[in-house]
């Protein structure tokens, strides 16, 4: 591929997820001074007429829904084109792939959004029709994710053309700063079940990190014959946290680089695979235990991006359900919560269980003279978007639970937020598609690979999530709707 | 960079027994998990009862 870096990064993609998922959440925060600045953001709406699909996110703006989506995307492409500036990516070249990618993603979202696909059981009779596939609005995401697959695998050139705008892990890290806020706010309104919902998804972790690490190492090097530099980063990348997880890992052992970057490209194809399967499984069989369902998401899915976008679909997926085979109807957002914060502990902890093992390889596996681990390396892997995460849902947190009169306005203030928060997801769904090339899988001598990976995931990193999400999350409910 | 060659870098691989302390680190951390298991639950349900 053609190098279009014009200099060195001058920030790192989670600082500058930090800065631009901060800038909308700090635009949002205008209704607590009785301002709008944001009321003009393109809300995807479900629909019958097409012409009635977008609208401002406003309520009763005058504004066209047409006017709004192209002033949306122009903020967006505004924002993303100033900050790969910052990456070091020629800000035009990634304007123009953006574009496309902003325009095919959103034509997928609206996709989505069409009644026979999106609506659920209590909406079927508001757009006259009988039936629908009662996949909610965001069956935009699945579409994304098809398209982008098919793009990736069948038509590579188009997939290089907007490969400056593919970024993925970009996207969705901007979207979990952005969500913070809206989690707060519910938070606030249930403080008992959030605390309990971060207190044990730090439980949760801290009983994946000691199984399934163990467990894949053990498989990897007893039953497939990899050495320890291979066994490791695969432990890693398969058990904890996929590819920012394996490149640390290789980091901590001082693994040549080749290793963390192949074991990488698997975790990216096998996390496709998951998002693809898991929501859906999760709304066959455990529509009764939402929060259950939410946490084998932020459990079992590996990459940021991949899990919490199954979160996203587990959540909608599940209270279409519950509202279709038992009238409940909960409130959004809180099976995402507990995909989320499962993940976000899991990445907080990378560069601690990385720091681990440094210790132990340089201390005592490989001992090497001279090789000095240093605690700073633990804030060297600490990924920096969750500062901006925990940021955001800690204000809102504080200010709503001190203030509940503050509520409606920060309501009002997330569900502007909230537009960005969707957008993002749906960009990150079309991008996660567009970098998984299947073909790889074909690629002479990766069977090996892909085997060790094949039995550990589906043989026990998945179930063994369950188990431990049931025994943390089970007998736990969002709350009622309304 | 030019893309890694997985079969050859695979072939390239030495055979490596797995070492006492391996083991060891394996059924630490096994262990370790089983005990905080208890452990947890009981923090999880005592301190933070499921609402909903």
């Amino acid at each position: 591929m053609k190098e279009n870096r014009i200099q060195a990064p001058v920030i790192s993609e989670d600082w500058l997820a930090v800065a631009i998922g901060g800038l909308i959440f700090l635009l949002s925060l205008a209704p607590f001074g009785g301002i709008d600045l944001l009321g003009w953001s393109a809300s995807t709406r479900m629909w019958m007429d097409l012409g009635k699909s977008v609208a401002p996110i406003a309520k009763g703006s005058a504004l066209p829904g047409i006017a709004s989506l192209i002033l949306t995307f122009a903020f967006v492409l505004a924002l993303m084109s100033t900050g790969a500036r910052f990456l070091g990516v020629h800000p035009v070249r990634f304007a123009g792939a953006f574009t496309l990618v902003f325009w095919i993603s959103y034509a997928c979202w609206v996709a989505g959004h069409y009644a026979y696909i999106a609506a659920t059981s209590d909406k079927l009779s508001g757009f006259g029709i009988a039936w629908s596939l009662n996949l909610t609005g965001e069956a935009g995401y699945i579409i994304a994710l098809i398209l982008g697959l098919v793009i990736a695998n069948f038509f590579k050139g188009f997939a290089d053309r907007i490969r400056e705008a593919t970024r993925p892990e970009w996207y969705i890290k901007t979207a979990i700063v952005i969500m913070g806020a809206a989690l707060g706010v519910k938070a606030a309104e249930s403080l008992g079940l959030a605390q309990a919902v971060i207190f044990r998804g730090l439980c949760a972790i801290i009983e994946a990190y000691l199984i399934y690490w163990a467990a894949v190492y053990f498989v990897a090097r007893r039953w497939f014959g990899f050495s320890r530099e291979w066994a490791a980063p695969l432990a890693s990348g398969i058990s904890i946290c996929g590819v920012s997880a394996a490149i640390a890992t290789g980091a901590a052992i001082r693994a040549r680089p080749v290793v963390p970057i192949m074991v990488s490209s698997l975790v990216v194809i096998f996390a496709v695979v998951e998002l693809l399967l898991l929501p859906f499984l999760a709304q066959l069989f455990l529509h009764h235990e939402p929060m259950v369902a939410g946490a084998w998401m932020g459990l079992a899915v590996k990459t940021d991006g991949a899990a919490v976008a199954s979160g996203a679909i587990t959540d909608a997926l599940i209270r279409a359900k519950a509202l279709e085979a038992d009238g409940i109807a909960y409130k959004e957002g809180w099976i995402l919560m507990a995909a989320t914060t499962t993940k976000i502990f899991i990445d907080v902890f990378i560069g601690v269980w990385a720091f681990i093992l440094a210790l132990i390889w340089a201390g005592v596996i490989e001992k090497r003279a001279g090789d000095k681990v240093r605690a700073i390396e633990i804030w060297q892997r600490f990924p920096k978007f969750v500062i901006g995460y925990l940021v955001t849902f800690l204000l809102l947190l504080i200010v709503c639970s001190m203030n509940p009169e503050a509520i409606p306005a920060a309501k009002i203030g997330a569900d502007e937020a909230n537009v960005y928060r969707q957008l993002f997801f749906v960009l990150t769904f079309f991008c996660i598609g567009v970098v998984t090339d299947f073909r790889k899988l074909w690629q002479e001598g990766i069977g090996r690979l892909a085997a060790v990976y094949v039995v550990s995931l589906f043989g026990f990193v998945i179930w063994i999530g369950l188990a431990i999400s049931w025994i943390f999350f089970h007998g736990m409910k969002p709350p009622l709707a309304g | 960079m030019a893309e890694p060659d997985i079969k050859e870098e695979l072939a390239r691989m030495r055979a490596e027994p797995l070492l006492p302390v391996e083991k060891k680190l394996v059924g630490w951390s096994l262990a370790l998990g089983a005990v905080l298991l208890i452990l947890l639950i009981w923090a999880s349900y005592s301190f933070f009862p499921a609402q909903g």
